[in-house]
């Protein structure tokens, strides 16, 4: 038995480079890289917020002025499913579903970024918070906006593919770059559960 | 030389050879602005981080002049807090971070047999952001609007400490620039290191699995993996400082609840990590330097690599080590005594598998070997003063003094400039395809390591005498004089030592011995290609069976992978 | 999509595809640190710096979309032979014996514990003896020992230390049991790790370096004790210690360790056939 075991190990280490040599995707890696990096600046703008938590020196507090964005946020982490169903739909090949499902993507991400607008403009005009106004401000407006800048930036990479599916460049092949942006999509939503629940349960 | 040159336009073989035309000049610096290629990015890194060694040099040598004699004015105090501030933002900054992709962009690829790096283009971004980034810090200045409009550079030391950054205390743009330009230059660290990543996993040839990657591409791996994570928190903490400074806000603002510490707090996060960010690419150097230097296999290779991920797991958690003084509870104090002192376990396994590769071996001590055994010396010092700088109470005594400053100089200079000189004496033949010259070399060696000594042991005492950093003078009856006139004179040994190394540079690339691919009998990929190595690196994809491909080759009767 | 550089392998003669040379990098890198510098100097250069950065962006995405731009550069046929001069191999010959620091074989636990029991009670007889000969009285070494536990013990006269204290005797004996038996086992450990003489070793020198230590540094630890202390006695006793504690380890059988098995069974692996040749000895 143990002469076997030599024996098989002798003939494996031969045999080891013609195995079939496979890597990660670079593109894959890479957009693992950028989100553990984004990671990082959004660790420390939450831990930020969560320290400065009811350390305002004068109003308006949370309690006073934030609503519960509840529409908002069910529009972003519904899109999470749809930019799902897209990735499934271009990797078969369906590139009219995919276009569809893509589109409503950034429709609901749009929703959400004009919720927040919305939302900025009430605190801003009828509530008088802003950035300077106390510490919640200043925490506040940094922190989702942070966020809101990479859904910006998320729906202008949505917008480009939009764009390019619409005039027909996009075929099955380019099914694995889709996944890759909608690595990001996804990022972008689950930091948006962190960021909701900091801000608008642990924060009011 | 003539059996290695490729007919490419601006390959540094070729360039200085064309007529100088005006036409000529035009064509290779547009073939270098417009490069993508990773050897001629890591040139330009290497070129950069040299520079502005010099640059952060000629800083430090003010400094000392400065502080030669009690009561001195050799400069304002102004330019003096100018100084010091440029001087550490520039070497951790320009010099540190540069370094490390320098090394990584020439050599990963070569090393994993790959043509290039895994995004080509983007590591041309990287490098050019970096570029730019450390002109805006310099163009302060000229640029930087201080108190009495003239030029002002940053002056609130690199750690930039809050309340002092705020617009009360310092007005106009000097800190400002401190913080554009480096979240500029942390752009390109940030694409650099994602580049680096992903080309070690993605881009490598065929049987390079990850325990055979050299151990050189796997600390770098580990280097960009805790820089991804290491330098967006200063990046947010300065996006903080500039949303108080022009905004408005209220982070660091004590008197609207804020606080300042945490600004500390968030600097260290990314300000300890980043001293392992810094030395993990020394230690890769020295991991290839030492087993070619020792003719012997690198011991305890997977030791090396599970330190090393070690090393970056618990660095992220030392940070408040260096905010003893600002006040802890007890709780947080013995927490980060003991985790610091926990970074000596990985560290110290390093060490000893660097001095068991050297044991029995047959070593050959050219001067790559000698900065690399000057390395390990110094380094065990660095990190026995860092293990009695752990320890609180001793802290509480030393915070701030120049037993600080000795520390960590003796980690940076003795530990990751030993080896940054090691590595470019070591890989300099394989860049230009000539040697440098060995006599230049020890000359090089041993003013420095002279030059070394005499500053950063001397200058352990004066921190102990009680001597704080960042002072402008001193009164002659503290009795700091006499050591502080040697300490400035061992740093102009080491400038001399820097000169040295500089013609060096230049003369060998014109009058060096011709190097041929593999002068060092040496054991990596890189070391089959030619010198310098055509655009594409290897004609034909190469295969690889054992960590040492070529002692495979060289030995056929007594190949590695029979062992591996 | 990674295809495209790498598998191209051709042999000499042909051409290999590289990414061409471009010069948006450089163009995006500068609007971007324009982008930042206009922040400090005016908003005109950040908006020429956006205009740079939104050109090169787009720029940049002509050349990579739908197919990366590529050259092809023509291979020079160039063979590279790889040799060494040093062509003789040595191995570094290390004999079976050399294990100074991983012994084959060590004395059970127990052993230790043993030992630095009989070693504690052999110590105790030249202490007594100091303090009968020395102050007339045996509870002098107890108190010194055990004064660190009394409670509102501050500078003690020569009296009050020879008499007897019920919470010093408490005291002492915890400290001399707790240190007695972790000494021993300590001991126990060490032993067959010491290079020849063991008990030589262990017994004299040992303590000897170790009374130094306390030497040096008990002024800080507790200053009374070193006050008063006889370090002559001190050896005397903690020679007693080692020659004793190491006479009862080493009398103790040894057993094998770890290192001697192969590494199958000291990982633990359980597999029919494996055990046949090893598995009688490990009992």
């Amino acid at each position: 038995m143990s002469e076997g075991v030599e024996a098989m190990s002798t003939i494996a280490l031969v045999q080891e480079p013609e195995h079939a040599f496979t890597q990660p995707s670079k593109g894959r890696v890479a957009m693992f890289c950028v989100i553990i990096a984004e990671s990082a600046i959004f660790t420390i703008f939450v831990v930020a917020y969560i320290y400065n938590i009811g350390k305002s020196l004068y109003g308006p507090t949370p309690r006073q002025v934030l609503e519960i964005p509840i529409f908002n946020s069910i529009c972003l982490l519904s899109s999470s499913l749809t930019i799902w169903l897209s990735e499934h739909a271009i990797e078969r090949g369906k590139v009219k579903s995919f276009g569809l499902w893509w589109g409503l993507t950034f429709v609901l991400g749009a929703i959400f970024l004009a919720g927040t607008g919305v939302e900025w403009h009430k605190l801003i005009y009828e509530d008088g918070l802003t950035i300077s106004t106390n510490l919640f401000g200043t925490t506040f407006y940094s922190l989702v906006g942070l966020h809101a800048s990479h859904v910006i930036i998320g729906l202008i990479a949505l917008l480009t593919v939009l764009l390019f599916t619409v005039t027909g460049h996009v075929r099955q092949e380019h099914a694995e770059r889709i996944q890759i942006l909608a690595l990001y999509w996804h990022f972008v939503d689950a930091v948006w559960i962190i960021v909701f629940t900091v801000v608008y349960i642990l924060g009011r | 030389m003539a059996d290695s040159t490729y007919p490419m336009p601006g390959s540094l073989a070729e360039a200085p050879r064309q007529r100088w035309s005006q036409a000529a000049i035009l064509e290779w610096l547009h073939s270098w602005v417009t490069t993508v290629d990773h050897k001629k990015l890591g040139i330009l890194y290497m070129l950069y981080s040299i520079f502005f060694l010099l640059v952060g040099g000629v800083e430090a040598i003010l400094i000392r002049i400065q502080l030669m004699q009690p009561n001195l004015h050799f400069i304002s105090p102004q330019v003096f807090n100018r100084l010091f501030t440029m001087h550490g933002t520039t070497m951790v900054f320009l010099v540190g971070m540069t370094y490390i992709f320098g090394f990584a962009n020439y050599l990963i690829p070569l090393m994993i047999g790959a043509r290039d790096m895994a995004f080509p283009r983007l590591n041309a971004l990287s490098f050019w952001l970096t570029f730019f980034g450390g002109l805006l810090l310099y163009y302060s200045f000229i640029g930087g609007g201080g108190l009495y409009g003239q030029g002002n550079a940053p002056d609130v030391g690199w750690w930039a400490y809050a309340p002092l950054t705020s617009r009360a205390f310092t007005p106009g743009h000097s800190t400002d620039y401190w913080a554009l330009s480096l979240i500029v230059t942390g752009f390109g660290t940030i694409g650099a290191s994602v580049n680096v990543v992903a080309t070690a996993l993605c881009m490598r040839c065929k049987g390079m699995t990850l325990m055979r990657l050299p151990l050189f591409v796997w600390l770098n791996v580990v280097t960009s993996a805790l820089a991804l994570i290491t330098i967006t928190p200063l990046t947010a903490a300065q996006i903080m400082l500039l949303i108080d400074r022009y905004l408005g806000g209220h982070f660091f603002d004590t008197q609207a609840g804020g606080s300042a510490v945490v600004w500390a707090h968030f600097f260290w996060i990314f300000g300890h990590p980043e001293v392992y960010v810094l030395v993990l690419p020394a230690f890769a150097i020295a991991n290839e330097v030492i087993p070619v230097f020792s003719r012997k296999a690198i011991f305890g290779y997977p030791a090396m690599a599970a330190a090393s991920v070690a090393i970056a797991f618990v660095s992220l958690g030392v940070w408040a080590h260096h905010m003893f003084t600002i006040g802890m509870t007890s709780v947080g104090n013995a927490f980060f005594v003991l985790s610091t002192m926990l970074v000596g376990i990985p560290t110290g396994i390093k060490i000893f598998n660097w001095i068991a590769t050297m044991w029995g071996g047959k070593i050959r001590f050219a001067t790559p070997m000698l900065f690399c055994t000057g390395f390990l010396v110094q380094f065990l010092l660095a990190g026995l003063t860092g293990i009695m700088l752990s320890v609180a109470p001793w802290d509480w005594q030393l915070h701030n003094s120049y037993f600080v400053i000795a520390h960590f100089h003796y980690v940076l200079v003795g530990g990751i400039v030993f080896c940054i000189f090691a590595g470019i004496y070591y890989w300099y033949p394989k860049v230009t395809g000539r040697m440098l010259s060995e006599t230049l070399g020890k000359w090089h060696f041993w003013l420095f390591v002279i030059g070394f000594h005499i500053t950063f042991d001397l200058m352990h005492i004066p921190g102990l005498l009680g001597m704080p950093r960042s002072i402008y003078t001193y009164e002659a009856n503290r009795g700091w004089g006499t050591l502080n006139m040697i300490i400035s004179i061992g740093g102009l040994i080491q400038a001399v030592a820097v000169l040295v190394f500089a013609v060096n540079l230049v003369w060998s690339y014109f009058k060096g011995k011709e190097a041929g691919n593999d002068p060092w009998d040496a054991w990596t990929l890189e070391w089959a290609a030619a010198s310098p190595p055509p655009a594409y690196n290897f004609a034909t994809d190469p295969v690889v069976t054992s960590r040492r491909p070529l002692w495979d080759l060289k030995h056929p009767e007594d190949p590695d992978w029979k062992y591996e | 999509m990674e295809t495209h550089e790498q598998s191209n392998s051709s042999p000499h003669g042909e051409t290999i595809h590289l990414p061409a040379p471009t010069a948006w990098p450089i163009v995006m890198a500068f609007g971007v640190t324009l982008i930042f510098a206009g922040f400090v100097t005016n908003m005109i250069v950040s908006i020429l710096g956006a205009v740079f950065f939104v050109t090169s962006a787009v720029g940049w995405f002509r050349q990579v979309l739908p197919h990366e731009a590529h050259e092809d550069l023509p291979v020079e046929a160039h063979d590279i032979t790889i040799a060494s001069t040093r062509t003789h191999v040595t191995r570094i010959e290390i004999s079976e014996e050399h294990r100074a620091h991983l012994p084959v074989e060590t004395y059970p636990i127990l052993s230790g514990i043993k030992g630095g029991i009989a070693g504690g009670i052999a110590m105790i007889f030249p202490a007594l003896l100091y303090g009968i000969l020395s102050h007339h009285s045996i509870w002098y070494p107890v108190n010194l020992l055990g004064g660190a536990g009394v409670a509102n013990w501050s500078n003690p006269t020569t009296q009050d230390i020879a008499a007897f204290h019920i919470q010093g005797l408490i005291v002492a004996t915890i400290i001399h049991i707790a240190t007695s038996v972790l000494v021993g086992l300590l001991y126990g450990a060490m032993l067959p790790m010491l290079p020849r003489h063991p008990i030589v070793l262990g017994g004299i020198i040992a303590p000897l370096l170790w009374t130094g230590l306390l030497h040096s540094t008990l002024g800080i630890i507790n200053p009374v004790l070193d006050d008063r202390i006889a370090w002559g006695w001190f050896v005397v006793s903690q020679v007693a210690f080692g020659m004793v504690a190491g006479f009862v380890v080493a009398r103790q059988g040894k057993i094998r360790t770890g290192q001697s098995m192969p590494f199958v069974l000291r990982m633990g692996i359980e597999a029919s056939g494996l055990h046949s040749g090893e598995g009688e000895d490990r009992h």
